[in-house]
């Protein structure tokens, strides 16, 4: 069936542009041209009426489709228990670099967690000396203020570390030694060697204790220095500086209220000297030693007939207590 | 741990949920089957939220969502429907008579037209849709239904072509003369 009923080129092309004209997708000058024609066109306005009409129709009976109550319901739940998409994409490149990447995080959170407890135990042994200076020689006020002669101060070490008084002499330059001797912790089978010297009204300390087969954990961000081929820690403990080594058989602390830097230092020079002297003798320890002495806690043992020991008051618990020295 | 959170679920919802209905209406219409259109919009969903690490917020999501439907909607038409094709449409009214406009009822029954909608055929009735209803732009048609913007028109106006014819039909007008739609004096063979 044809229907014509118009004879109208224009007619013709301007029924052509109606869709898109109702679609508003025509340019703004062929639309000015169809508005002008519709103006004139009674049967082309009729036209586009229909043609909108038949648009409106639609839409409204498309938007009176109703949706199902639930589906909204079931949507929410799907996409709550489905698993999201971040990771579907992922390529097995991809997926490489992600496992390499949390391979690289877990490695350096180890090594962190092995730095931390490092740390840990560094602060665990450096603990010692600086409870001892502090409740010896601080609080306790265990020297003179004129020192002691040296032939007292070496009767009071014993034979066996009388030979270090003058190795502290010499390595504290600018420091008076006032006071040594053979501090016990009271309640604790530990002694320990004390040396006390004085430097303008500065108290520093020099102490050293049997490890006990325990051991300043090793570890290149743990270490402060290497003088001699000896690790050498450092830490700031309860506001006092103090630093640490280790030799065969002892720990060695100098501890004062000056910065750890100094303490580091003085440590540096002490260290091998004491090195030298004790482990040279630690093979040779009598019944009279501190080897022996060191074992009054738990078996037979005594000091010697020339040694004093000293009992420097109650102990100060610190960061860590000794039950807490775990050495793998 | 892999940002499965409360917050971005609901994130994706405050876009994409407010774009159900339109979604659902055209699925329905386009699927002539509510469950099957439900089956469809809860896919499109799903499908969405996975991809919606690369969605950009402030872009237009529902031209979005309606993407992914045709993409589904063309995919279960090719595996399970095997839909009427537009090369194999056959059109009965003669295709040079373009200016041959069926007539239109004075008043449009909403059944009369979703009836004349659901015999189109899907190829034009989707064109429609986005077009006359969904009101997106022929150049969003085109890039939506990945189909050239010729084709998008062609479409259209072959699509309401039909829908018109086919309402007349519906209404019991075919073949009344323009102009003469009042009367309804019954459709020609």
């Amino acid at each position: 069936m044809k229907v014509l009923n118009f004879d109208s080129n224009q007619c013709e092309r301007v029924r052509r542009q109606l869709d898109a004209y109702l679609s508003n997708e025509l340019l703004v000058e062929t639309t000015g041209e169809v508005l002008k024609h519709l103006e004139a066109c009674e049967s082309c306005s009729r036209e586009l009426e229909a043609r909108a009409r038949v648009r409106g129709a639609l839409q409204k009976a498309v938007a009176k489709q109703l949706v199902p109550e639930y589906l909204r319901a079931a949507i929410h739940e799907r996409l709550r228990n489905a698993r999201p998409g971040f990771f579907r994409g992922f390529r097995a490149t991809t997926w490489a670099l992600a496992l390499a990447s949390l391979a690289l995080v877990l490695v350096a959170g180890q090594q962190w967690l092995r730095l931390q407890r490092g740390r840990q135990l560094v602060s665990s042994v450096l603990t010692l000396g600086v409870s001892d200076h502090l409740h010896c020689a601080i609080r306790g006020h265990n020297y003179p203020e004129v020192a002691n002669p040296p032939d007292q101060l070496r009767q009071k070490l014993g034979p066996e570390y009388a030979g270090l008084l003058p190795v502290v002499q010499e390595k504290l330059p600018g420091f008076q030694v006032l006071e040594a001797h053979i501090c016990q912790v009271p309640g604790s089978p530990r002694r320990y060697i004390h040396f006390i010297a004085r430097r303008q009204g500065t108290i520093l300390s020099v102490i050293l204790t049997r490890r006990e087969g325990k051991s300043l954990p090793e570890g290149k961000f743990l270490v402060a220095g290497t003088p001699a081929g000896i690790d050498l820690y450092r830490a700031k403990l309860e506001g006092m500086g103090v630093a640490g080594f280790e030799t065969n058989q002892y720990f060695g602390f100098v501890v004062s209220d000056l910065g750890q830097d100094e303490m580091v230092q003085f440590a540096a020079t002490l260290a091998p000297a004491f090195r030298n002297a004790l482990d040279g003798s630690a093979t040779t320890e009598t019944d009279g030693g501190f080897g022996s002495v060191r074992s009054v806690g738990g078996r037979v043992g005594h000091p010697g007939p020339s040694v004093t020991i000293s009992s420097c008051g109650a102990p100060i618990l610190l960061v860590a207590e000794e039950e807490t020295f775990t050495f793998a | 741990m892999f940002f499965h959170s409360k917050s971005r679920v609901e994130d994706f919802e405050a876009v994409a949920l407010p774009h159900l209905a339109d979604l659902y209406r055209s699925a329905s219409l386009l699927l002539q089957n509510s469950p099957e259109a439900e089956d469809l919009v809860q896919e499109v969903y799903l499908e969405a939220w996975k991809s919606f690490h690369r969605f950009e917020p402030g872009t237009n999501c529902r031209a979005w969502l309606f993407k992914i439907l045709f993409h589904r909607l063309h995919h279960l038409r090719r595996r399970l429907i095997k839909a009427s094709r537009v090369e194999g449409f056959s059109d009965p009214a003669d295709q040079d008579n373009l200016m041959a406009e069926p007539p239109v009822p004075p008043e449009i029954r909403d059944d009369d037209i979703l009836r004349a909608l659901a015999k189109v055929p899907p190829d034009f009735r989707e064109v429609v849709l986005m077009a006359d209803v969904e009101e997106f732009s022929y150049k969003e048609i085109a890039v939506t239904l990945k189909i050239p913007l010729g084709t998008v028109m062609s479409r259209l106006s072959r699509g309401r072509g039909l829908l018109r014819r086919e309402l007349a039909e519906v209404a019991g007008l075919y073949g009344i003369r323009p102009g003469s739609e009042r009367k309804r004096e019954g459709r020609l063979g």
